[in-house]
Parts: C-alpha cells; structure tokens; sequence
C-alpha cells in the first residue's frame, strides 16, 4: 500500500488458492492463509452463525478491517451489518494516514472563489461504483488566511456548512463525516462558535444497492449522477462573504465486476472472473465435509428448503407483477 | 441458485437464510477495539513464507483485513 502503509489480508482459503488469486488478479499485498482459522478465532470474530457442515463456509470470519498505528495500537475499524458492504481501499488507507487524499483520479468540480476554493471530488476505485463498495464524496474547502467557516451549532441567522448529496435510486448515502471544528471566539458578540480554517474536508460516504448496480445481473445502464449541493459562509475576524450555495454534477461510471468461475456464478454476473475457482473450491469443500458428514447431510436438507422457499417467492413476485 | 434481494437492498446468487448470507448480528463483539494493541499472529503467505505482523510491519502503520474467501 502506499504511504509506507503496510496492508495485509487473511483469509480462510489454503496456499494454493491464495497463490493463483494472487497472480490472476495482480494483487501486490501478501494475502495470508489462515486455513485453520485460528488467528480468525483468536480475534473473536469468527462468523459464528455458520455451524460446521455449512457446505464450505465454516471458518470464515464477520469480514472487517483493522487500522493500526506505528505502536500497533488499533485506530479505526471497519464492520458492518451486512457482508456486501465493503470499505473501498482509498477509504483504508485515509483510514491509516489520518488524513483525505485526493488525488484527482476520479470525477471531480471545482467552485468557490479565491478567497474559498471549493472541491467535490468522488475517493476511490478512479470514482466508479459497484454494488456494496462504499467511496466516499468528499467535499474539500480551501479557506484563504484568516477566513474560517462554520459547524454546527451556530446561532439563528448565521449559516454553518451544510453538504447534501443525492443520487438515484439505489444509492445509498450515510451521513456526512466532519472532522472536528476548533472554538472561535467573538469578544464582543459574547459568542464562541465552532469554526473551521485552512482546508476543510467533508466525507460523505455512499455506496449503490442491487437495485442500481446488481453484480447479479448485466448492468442496465453506464453511469449514475450524483447531485452535491453545498452551503456555506465564510467570515474573518471582522466581516462575513455573502453565503453561498453551490450545486456540483458528477457522472460516476458503473463497474464491471469479475465473478470468480464457479457453478453458482455462472451466468448471474457481468463479467467471468480471470481464474478458475473450481479447483479449489473443491478441496476447500472436502477439507471442510471430511470434518462434519453429519453437518454436511443436514446442509444439503437446509439448502433444498431454502431453495424452495425462495423459488416459492419468486413465482409469488411473478403472479404480483 | 436463486438470485434473492436481501434486507439491504443487495443481490446474491443465494436464497435468503442460506449461511453464506448472514451478516454481523447487532451487538456482536468484532474484535480488538480502537486503543487495544492488535494481537501478533504468524501466517504463512501465497509463498508459504512465514508473516508475522509486528516484525513485517516493523514499527510502519498497519491495515489488516479479514476477508471470507478468494475462492467463492
């Protein structure tokens, strides 16, 4: 990773399949076999809701990322509720240098005036979306000398910084993180308000669901756009600028994403993965069944019912619409 | 399989409940928290050559990921 940030990922799979994902998919990172899981287990996050048996799927971990510093002290983490969202690595990595880069690989418009340059730029993945990866629309103020904009809260009448995204449906976007303000002080109003100087950055992160960018499906359209509105006034000591709101359109392309070659991929995704996965597939499956028969034969009855009800739904859906 | 839509909105090649689905459960512990020293672990890489975190990053800072699978 760069920065002289370190980065490694673990995963259940044994040697043999990390290595041929490694080089298929041109990974520069060590990708680290936990075949046993006890490292996984150790950090307490193993995915226990899993029962041994559970075809090939016992072992793995509740996916989630650790940031440490140089004393590997953690200092930030990433889980969430669902396993398809994912942290794009630009997020990580802002994650582990304590501060947003923004190297203008993605979309990007530009506002402002000299006195505040304002930037909306999408971090990450060259701003292109796929379904679950969450980037980031970062909203970047550069206030000249002396300028300072504000938080919130601000006293009636008075105008804090406020960043409203939009995006079409399916795309989901969290609320915006602000870095901490510092208190400003205006003797004479008898006020303390919190403000922001020098360069202001604020994240917004958002991610698409399948009812934009499915990675079950062909997508059905290029791009999606977003729509960011920013408010915001800039005072110095003395006098304040006009408030100002500004409205920036960003085309964001829609990503292809690889499915590894295996049977239940097989025409859901949009684009057949680099390797064949069926190899390994089937010792990880046979190292796992070896382990629990039992558990594999109760599997099986679990997947036909599910099956079932799922097929059972969709014909129900069907008969709807 | 079954392509099904989940609670969040996204899509799988799996029907709802199958054990390849299911999240973090709300209030389960995920691990080392912010301030806590990450635990050293020694794993073998593609190479089979021996990691150990705390000597590999010697003294750099560090993004350590869990991931389910590169086969599936």
């Amino acid at each position: 990773m760069a920065a002289g940030v370190k980065l490694y990922a673990i995963s259940y799979d044994d040697r043999e399949a990390l290595a041929e994902f490694r080089e298929k998919q041109d990974i520069p990172y060590p990708l680290l076999s936990d075949v046993d899981s006890a490292t996984i287990r150790r950090y307490g996050i193993l995915n226990d809701r899993i029962r041994p048996g559970d075809a090939l799927l016992h072992g793995i971990p509740y996916p989630g990322v650790f940031v440490c510093d140089e004393d590997g002290v953690v200092i930030s983490k990433f889980f969430h509720d669902t396993y398809k969202k994912r942290d794009s690595p630009e997020r990580l990595l802002d994650a582990a240098l304590g501060r947003v880069v923004l190297d203008g690989s993605g979309p990007r418009a530009e506002g402002g005036d000299d006195e505040v340059r304002v930037t909306a730029a999408v971090r990450g993945g060259t701003g292109t979306i796929r379904q679950g990866i969450i980037r980031e629309l970062v909203v970047r103020f550069e206030l000249a000398a002396g300028l300072h904009v504000y938080g919130e809260p601000v006293p009636e009448g008075m105008v804090p910084v406020q960043v409203d995204v939009q995006g079409p449906p399916g795309l989901v976007v969290e609320a915006p993180v602000l870095p901490p303000t510092k208190p400003h002080r205006l003797p004479e109003m008898d006020l303390t308000l919190p403000v922001w100087s020098g360069t202001v950055d604020v994240r917004v992160p958002f991610y698409p669901t399948g009812e934009l960018a499915s990675e079950t499906r062909p997508l059905d359209r290029a791009s999606a756009t977003l729509s960011v509105t920013v408010r915001y006034q800039a005072c110095d000591d003395r006098t304040c600028l006009l408030p100002r709101t500004e409205t920036f359109t960003l085309e964001l392309p829609l990503d292809v994403v690889d499915v590894p070659r295996l049977s239940i991929h097989t025409g859901h995704g949009q684009r057949e993965g680099q390797y064949d996965a069926l190899p390994h597939a089937r010792r990880l499956l046979r190292r796992k069944r070896r382990r629990a028969p039992l558990g594999f034969l109760r599997f099986l009855v679990k997947q036909a019912r599910l099956e079932r009800a799922a097929r059972r739904r969709a014909r129900i859906a069907d008969q709807a619409g | 399989m079954t392509v099904e839509r989940d609670e969040f909105g996204f899509d799988a090649p799996a029907p709802l409940g199958h054990p390849g689905r299911l999240g973090l459960p709300e209030g389960h512990a995920t691990g080392p928290e912010i301030g806590d020293v990450l635990p050293d672990f020694a794993l073998p890489d593609a190479a089979g050559d021996l990691v150990r975190l705390d000597e590999d990053r010697a003294g750099a800072r560090a993004v350590v990921v869990f991931f389910r699978s590169a086969v599936w």
